[in-house]
């Protein structure tokens, strides 16, 4: 007897019960998943850091046909796109001159009612270098890691606003949680009216505002903004449109585009928790000798607010 | 009469069959790292495809004793590890999905390309399936299968391409030796 045709049916017999195995494994491991053990988050660590360079080689030969793509685009539109841009520098040199007012306007209020102003914020810089890679995750990873000073929950930023925060970091590496994402929940406010809101993701391409109260009226084309509210995220960071979709719901749309994310800043911000004694300001304090010394003073608070402007710089 | 000597490979001819047993598995692995380069920035969009899927189903129908099932999990694992989803998704619905593979493989082995691309078609319907529904289940809503219908559309529309690099593979590099 042919040994090779007794060893066919073993060989498949072994093979079943390799595949049973396996599929009660996979099982044993997505259940195990759900406890988010040590173990795993370890072994996804070492993976991302192992896997990031690896994907930041692979994506520069991407990054570069896309940028020649782009270039070709603009040499294609270079007059129109030269002729647009003129229109919209005039339109900013007046908005610059407003802004400019409003600032100062601004600074003279904060010196008058000696509001504690924010820190400046430390970033570092770094590259997406890889995708989701997933239907049901919205995640990157950016070449930022611990030793460039990225920690869990900071923000990200590109361009154009808000991109997610840090939810897991390595050495070299970090993952980005992206606004889109199942699980990412930003506190925002919506301008004008500065209603509050939690800014959900749900796997679509425009996240749903959450715990927004009933009574709060949004329209499409309300700006929305981070609150900073749990101290994790600063004030104040671009994060969308407000618009309404065919079915008649609110959702955002995002400023960043997940289809072009490129260079992102990864900022450090450390919530003020060591805040200064503050009196009240003086003109408060009530008593008409002191109201004459605070009109004295009134006038120098510009140059203080000048400083504080350029330490915000 | 002449006594024929037994056959002793050398070492370089050891070397060459490791290699040709664990390629299926290690181009199994490269397709994962490809899953998330971000291919498709080139042309603004987010979508990239379920490239560990497309090797899994061809070797599973071409050549399943190089692509067992241990090597299956272990590029589904991997895939999970990468990208930040829960642990043992993708491990799971790739195992079930080569299970299932597995048993219709008479079906489609030796068929036509067309035959073979609708195969991938029911192939990727299913797991994208499967893998909706254990999201929904870990999440408790039912999450919008916009974007899991997109991602494997889009697979399903480069499959031929990667079939077609796969066979030259197997043609000269595997059967070759």
């Amino acid at each position: 007897m042919d040994p090779n045709r007794s060893a066919l049916p073993f060989r498949e017999f072994s093979h079943r019960i390799s595949l049973v195995f396996m599929l009660t494994l996979a099982a044993a491991l997505l259940l195990l998943g759900r406890a988010e053990t040590y173990v795993f988050d370890r072994a996804r660590q070492v993976v991302t850091d192992l896997a990031a360079p690896l994907l930041e080689v692979a994506s520069r030969p991407v990054a570069a046909t896309r940028r020649i793509i782009e270039r070709t685009d603009e040499y294609a539109y270079v007059f129109d796109e030269n002729e647009r841009l003129r229109a919209e520098n005039a339109r900013l040199l007046a908005w610059k001159e407003e802004a400019l007012k409003l600032q100062a306007k601004v600074a003279r209020y904060e010196a008058l009612l000696n509001v504690q102003v924010d820190p400046s914020i430390d970033y570092a810089s770094g590259r997406v270098v890889s995708d989701s890679g997933g239907p049901f995750v919205d995640t990157v990873l950016v070449n930022v890691g611990a030793e460039q000073g990225a920690r869990s929950g900071q923000a990200v930023i590109d361009t154009d606003g808000l991109v997610g925060r840090i939810v897991s970091t390595g050495p070299k590496a970090s993952r980005v949680l992206l606004l889109t994402d199942l699980n990412s929940r930003i506190p925002v406010v919506i301008e004008p009216a500065h209603y509050k809101a939690v800014l959900a993701g749900d796997n679509t391409d425009w996240p749903k505002l959450e715990y927004l109260a009933s009574q709060s009226a949004i329209s499409p084309g309300d700006r929305v903004v981070t609150s900073g509210d749990g101290g994790l995220i600063p004030p104040g960071l671009p994060v969308g449109l407000v618009i309404q979709t065919s079915s008649g719901d609110l959702r955002v749309q995002t400023f960043s585009d997940r289809g072009r994310l490129d260079f992102v800043r990864v900022l450090q911000y450390e919530f003020p928790s060591k805040v200064k004694r503050q009196d009240p300001p003086e003109v408060l304090q009530g008593g008409p000798e002191e109201s004459e010394e605070t009109g004295a003073e009134v006038p120098a608070a510009p140059a203080a607010s000048a400083s504080q402007a350029a330490a915000r710089e | 009469m002449a006594k024929l000597e037994p056959y002793t490979p050398t070492p370089a001819a050891r070397a060459g069959r490791i290699v040709m047993t664990v390629m299926p598995f290690v181009m199994g692995m490269a397709c994962v790292l490809l899953a998330f380069v971000p291919l498709g920035r080139i042309v603004g969009s987010p979508l990239t495809p379920a490239f560990p899927l497309m090797a899994i189903y061809y070797w599973a129908i071409v050549k399943p004793e190089m692509f067992p099932p241990v090597a299956v999990l272990a590029v589904g694992l991997m895939f999970d590890l990468v990208s930040g989803g829960a642990i043992g998704l993708w491990a799971f619905v790739y195992v079930v999905t080569y299970a299932v593979v597995i048993s219709q493989r008479m079906l489609l082995v030796n068929t036509p390309f067309s035959a073979f691309w609708f195969g991938f078609l029911a192939t990727a319907a299913f797991a994208g399936f499967l893998g909706w529904v254990i999201v929904s289940i870990i999440h408790g809503i039912f999450v919008p299968p916009g974007s899991v219908i997109r991602h494997m559309a889009v697979t399903v529309a480069v499959f031929p391409v990667f079939a077609m690099l796969f066979g030259r593979i197997q043609t000269r590099v595997l059967q070759g030796s």
